[in-house]
């Protein structure tokens, strides 16, 4: 299964490079001058890409669900 | 009650009647007064009608279980109240108190709903409003009244669906959870580790998962 990882909006992305700069897995580079997540292996999904971007170009969705399974 | 048509019929849901319906709703009204501080009703208890200040002053408030108040309307003389239970066909969405002595006129919802019987798109539409307005009252309450946990709680039991369901799961940035629950991102990240760590819930990459819900059930 593919690893998910934040989405980039390149038409929103300016390329200004803050979250390559404050991402703390550095799973973030620039690609043709647009941000990318350049490491997915090294992405720990923590969302700081998509509080710090200024053009609101990165989203880090999550699915809600509810377990069918008994409590932990 | 002939006495009550002028004063019925300088308010905007009779100001057009025809001589029959303002009749029947003239017959149907009920006077009452009211002592400062008196309760007309409660919210949750089932909807008798639409309330009128005739006179007086009442305010309408929702109560927390602690005991707490916010009011979300003060009602003077021509104000009418309690609507939204007449329309959507639900228990009373607020209680109210007069703030003075008070005199209430009580339309039956029965009565009411005859105005717009004729009409049944009208009373669908109308209805819509109705429950509308009622979660936005719902709304002042949970802001009044719930800490940003509980309202968190609150929406991930609301958008959450059952992983072994036919529904595609809602899927919500942190950001947007922040906005549903009146708050920012940073206390939403806070609030969703607090609740994995009670146990409530698991995050995983992408997912967050209820995996204690009678848990989210006792915050909210």
């Amino acid at each position: 299964m593919e690893l998910a990882v934040p989405e980039v909006n390149s038409a929103k992305c300016e390329g200004c490079g803050d979250c390559i700069e404050l991402c703390p897995a550095h799973a973030v580079g620039m690609v043709a001058g647009k941000a990318n997540i350049v490491r997915p292996d090294d992405c720990d999904y923590c969302a700081d890409c998509e509080t710090f971007c200024p053009r609101s170009a990165i989203r880090c969705p999550f699915e809600i669900v509810i377990s069918v399974g008994e409590p932990a | 009650m002939p006495a009550q048509t002028g004063f019925l019929r300088s308010l905007p849901y009779f100001s057009t009647l025809n001589e029959a319906d303002m009749g029947r709703i003239e017959r149907a009204v009920i006077e009452r007064p009211f002592d400062r501080g008196e309760v007309m009703f409660l919210e949750g208890d089932p909807c008798k009608g639409m309330y009128v200040v005739k006179s007086g002053m009442v305010r309408v408030f929702k109560s927390s279980p602690e005991g707490r108040e916010q009011v979300i309307m003060v009602a003077k003389p021509g104000d009418t109240f309690n609507d939204i239970p007449v329309f959507d066909d639900g228990p009373n969405a607020a209680s109210a108190a007069a703030l003075e002595q008070s005199t209430v006129l009580i339309i039956p919802k029965e009565a009411v709903l005859s105005l717009i019987s004729g009409c049944p798109q009208a009373g669908a539409i109308i209805g819509l409003f109705a429950k509308r307005l009622r979660r936005m009252t719902t709304l002042i309450g949970d802001l009044s009244f719930r800490s940003v946990l509980s309202r968190l709680a609150k929406v991930l039991l609301e958008v959450g669906v059952s992983e072994s369901g036919q529904s595609a799961p809602q899927r919500l940035t942190q950001e947007e959870m922040a906005a549903m629950v009146g708050t920012v991102r940073d206390v939403i990240g806070r609030g969703l580790r607090l609740l994995e760590k009670e146990g409530a819930i698991k995050l995983q990459r992408q997912r967050i998962v209820v995996v204690d819900r009678k848990k989210l059930d006792a915050l909210v």
